[in-house]
């Protein structure tokens, strides 16, 4: 083939200049401290998250009066803002395909015999695989997400009240455990039994029926997948409280990619060899990491998450949203990320190093096929986290635009009337 | 703090015109509340729940009550948690159990160490001589509670609360407990207005089929709708007022004009300057990500390209190796 130096000069020359070249670009970007932006502390008064929250307060006397009802205005044009406001509240929900359970709401019935017989049943000893799916009350799934976030960079753990349904297993509430060190021993659990008991019992008073059904923990920056400690203590917990799940939440995550970062999981039974290699989403996980994460990733299986909620919840999220709005357009992910955002990026350059260190050793030997795809994987592996990387920072921009474009452009028109 | 100093306005819903009946239960208008509460949505959904499944589980709707608990500093109460209180009714008195929630209590302390007993919760419509019994009860486990009701069944499209906390008047010469309403907003964190954004709108399947900026852009587009809404009651309020339609409320008026006065703050040289930093860092990371994804693509290429062409000086050469 003219004209294509397909020989090694091309592949030299990416290995040898290009990634060397992205790397130290990375090391670069990860030498960069959160404190450069000036606004970040610019107005105490003003918190966390600079031009951000100054909108959100320039946004705050006006939401009290754009909320106001006592102006006659506002009852005249009602009628309208009703179907303008509708038009936004359908966006927001376009895809709620959760059942939203009718107006008896049966699924927060516990019925102890039909509980019993379940559970006397066992079906699940019969295949290791035979819960599936995951029902999470809006309840469970705010409680743990706030209980993760008030953890801050430490693992946090509670455990999980609710019942099973067929292939299903239903949360219905989570309450926190005051247990830590979750990464560091087996059964964590165990210094917390008399408050498990004594908080089931007292729950029992106030029409919470519910029996454990799980425990969950968080890993603030680092995913949702099943440690090696995690691992056994559920495999401990499948042995003795079954039916038991295990929940995994990232608070940092969460906020970082906008979306809750969840993971529901189940371990397979010693010995037992799952029937197909059911690979879930790729995650990215930090180098000092992904050991624990590659011995042990074939001893469990992922559980599909959905969520339910009452009629009542839907209604109070409904109006929460006419309030919340305001923290939408306010809020400042870069700002409120760029600890973990730069802790992202420096595990990216350590893991572009790797790669380029693994494929100039390959390099100077005459490659065979099958080492180039174990470095190719390395490769592609780092590709594929910084381009999850590149996208949460595009995002992050994208909201400062759009409020850059709102606020700031004022002063210009004004100006510009004034000259002409 | 102009949002607090209005209890007038109706950041409390429709539903807490007191009726004749209970106008003794409410101070007087002049009176205005002493703290102010910020309220986390986390606790709206457990009462909520609480409601939910009582009801679910009694077959009818019942009266709730709970504690509130959260974190006090200086005149802003912060109300983070909740759990539910147990209680007794005789004859329509209602007495909390008082063993249960000091039982309650100690379990909270464990786990939320930084938390204090800030007041109670109850659900139903209008406040009642019997909410004021029980106020006077919890204010045995703290002092000066703050009462939070949640009507449940209520109709307005507005969130249906009200938080009140308690004075004592002198009414007939004899000291009694009266109402007075506060006014609140809701508190912002940011893992939990993710948690409500995805619980209110997620959806069963994981949406593979829509891209992640689209998703994005939806939220805000939303908010900006929301935005563009209100500024246009507003401008239309003005207007009104310009054509003298409608009488000026000087109040209104102010708080419009000082809200037009922030913006031009916002417009600050040195805030362009950050701005023009950060957009310039962002950019930096997408140039490495689009770099190492080119170099990756690269190297695959040329890997297949290898595979392909040079097979035959490969081969050569490995036969010189083994031979």
């Amino acid at each position: 083939m003219p004209g294509i130096c397909a020989d090694k000069d091309a592949t030299f020359c990416v290995r040898n200049r290009v990634l060397p070249f992205v790397t130290v670009l990375s090391k670069v970007i990860s030498g960069w401290s959160p404190e450069k932006y000036c606004f970040g502390k610019m107005s105490s008064e003003a918190q966390t998250s600079g031009d951000g929250n100054v909108v959100g307060e320039a946004a705050g006397p006006s939401s009290s009066l754009l909320a106001s009802e006592d102006s006659q205005v506002v009852e005249e044009s009602l009628e309208m803002s009703e179907d303008v406001s509708s038009i936004p509240l359908r966006n927001w929900e376009l895809e709620n395909m959760i059942e939203s359970v009718n107006s008896s709401d049966d699924i927060y019935k516990y019925d102890q015999k039909a509980q019993q017989d379940m559970l006397a049943a066992k079906p699940w000893t019969k295949d290791p695989h035979y819960f599936k799916y995951v029902k999470v009350s809006a309840l469970a799934l705010l409680k743990m997400v706030m209980h993760a976030r008030s953890g801050g960079n430490l693992e946090v753990m509670g455990l999980m009240l609710g019942k099973i349904d067929g292939e299903n297993m239903l949360v219905m509430d989570v309450f926190a455990l005051p247990v830590e060190g979750t990464e560091t021993r087996v059964n964590a659990q165990a210094a917390a039994y008399e408050y498990m008991a004594a908080y089931i019992d007292s729950a029992k008073h106030v029409g919470r029926l519910e029996n454990a059904i799980g425990w969950y923990h968080s890993h603030p920056g680092y995913g949702c997948w099943l440690s090696g400690i995690d691992v056994s203590t559920q495999l401990l917990n499948q042995q003795f409280q079954e039916p038991f799940l295990a929940i995994v939440i990232d608070p940092t995550r969460t906020i970082s990619a906008g979306k809750v970062n969840i993971g529901a999981f189940r371990t397979y039974p010693k010995g037992y060899k799952p029937p197909d290699d059911t690979s879930g989403e790729y995650q990215t996980i930090p180098l000092n990491k992904i050991e624990d994460f590659g011995v042990h990733c074939k001893q469990y299986y992922a559980l599909e998450i959905s969520y339910f909620k009452s009629a009542l919840d839907k209604r109070l999220l409904e109006s929460l949203w006419n309030k919340y709005w305001v923290s939408t357009l306010s809020s400042s992910s870069l700002l409120t990320n760029a600890d973990y955002m730069t802790g992202q990026i420096v595990d990216l350059s350590e893991k572009l190093e790797n790669a380029e260190t693994q494929l100039n050793r390959i390099g100077s030997m005459y490659s065979f096929d099958a080492h180039d795809k174990k470095s190719e994987d390395k490769l592609s592996k780092a590709t594929k986290d910084s381009k999850k990387l590149t996208i949460e920072g595009i995002h992050g921009l994208m909201s400062q635009v759009i409020k850059d474009q709102l606020f700031n452009k004022i002063n210009l028109r004004e100006i510009h009337e004034q000259n002409h | 703090m102009e949002t607090e100093s209005r209890p007038g306005t109706s950041k409390e819903p429709v539903a807490v015109q007191p009726t004749a009946a209970d106008r003794s239960v409410m101070a007087g208008a002049g009176a205005i509340g002493s703290v102010t509460v910020k309220l986390h949505p986390l606790v709206i959904m457990n009462i909520s729940d609480h409601w939910t499944r009582l009801r679910a589980q009694e077959g009818k709707p019942k009266p709730v009550f709970g504690a509130l608990i959260g974190k006090q500093t200086g005149r802003i109460m912060e109300i983070m948690n909740s759990f539910e209180l147990q209680y007794t009714e005789e004859n329509g008195v209602i007495t909390i159990n008082t063993t249960y929630y000091y039982t309650k209590e100690e379990q909270f302390k464990q786990v939320f160490k930084d938390l204090d007993f800030l007041g109670w919760y109850g659900s139903g419509g209008p406040p009642t001589e019997s909410d004021v019994q029980i106020h006077q009860q919890i204010c045995t486990f703290t002092e000066s509670p703050i009462f939070l009701k949640l009507n449940p069944q209520a109709p307005s499209t507005d969130l249906p609360l009200s938080v009140y906390e308690s004075v004592i008047d002198v009414a007939d010469g004899t000291a009694v407990t009266r109402l007075v309403a506060l006014s609140y907003t809701l508190a912002t964190e940011e893992a939990e207005r993710i948690g409500v954004d995805h619980v209110a709108r997620v959806s069963n399947v994981s949406s593979a089929t829509e891209s992640l900026a689209s998703e994005h852009l939806n939220s805000q587009h939303s908010s900006i709708v929301m935005l563009h809404h209100r500024i246009k009651l507003l401008l239309e309020y003005i207007n009104a007022v310009k054509e003298d339609k409608l009488p000026r409320d000087h109040e209104i008026l102010r708080l419009i004009h000082a809200l037009c006065h922030r913006l031009p703050v916002l417009g600050s040289h040195q805030l362009k300057e950050d701005l023009h930093d950060q957009y310039n860092d962002v950019m930096l990371m997408t140039y490495l990500g689009v770099m190492s994804k080119g170099s990756q693509t690269m190297n695959q290429f040329i890997s297949k390209f290898n595979v392909l062409y040079d097979r035959q000086s490969a081969a050569r050469r490995l036969r010189g190796l083994f031979m």
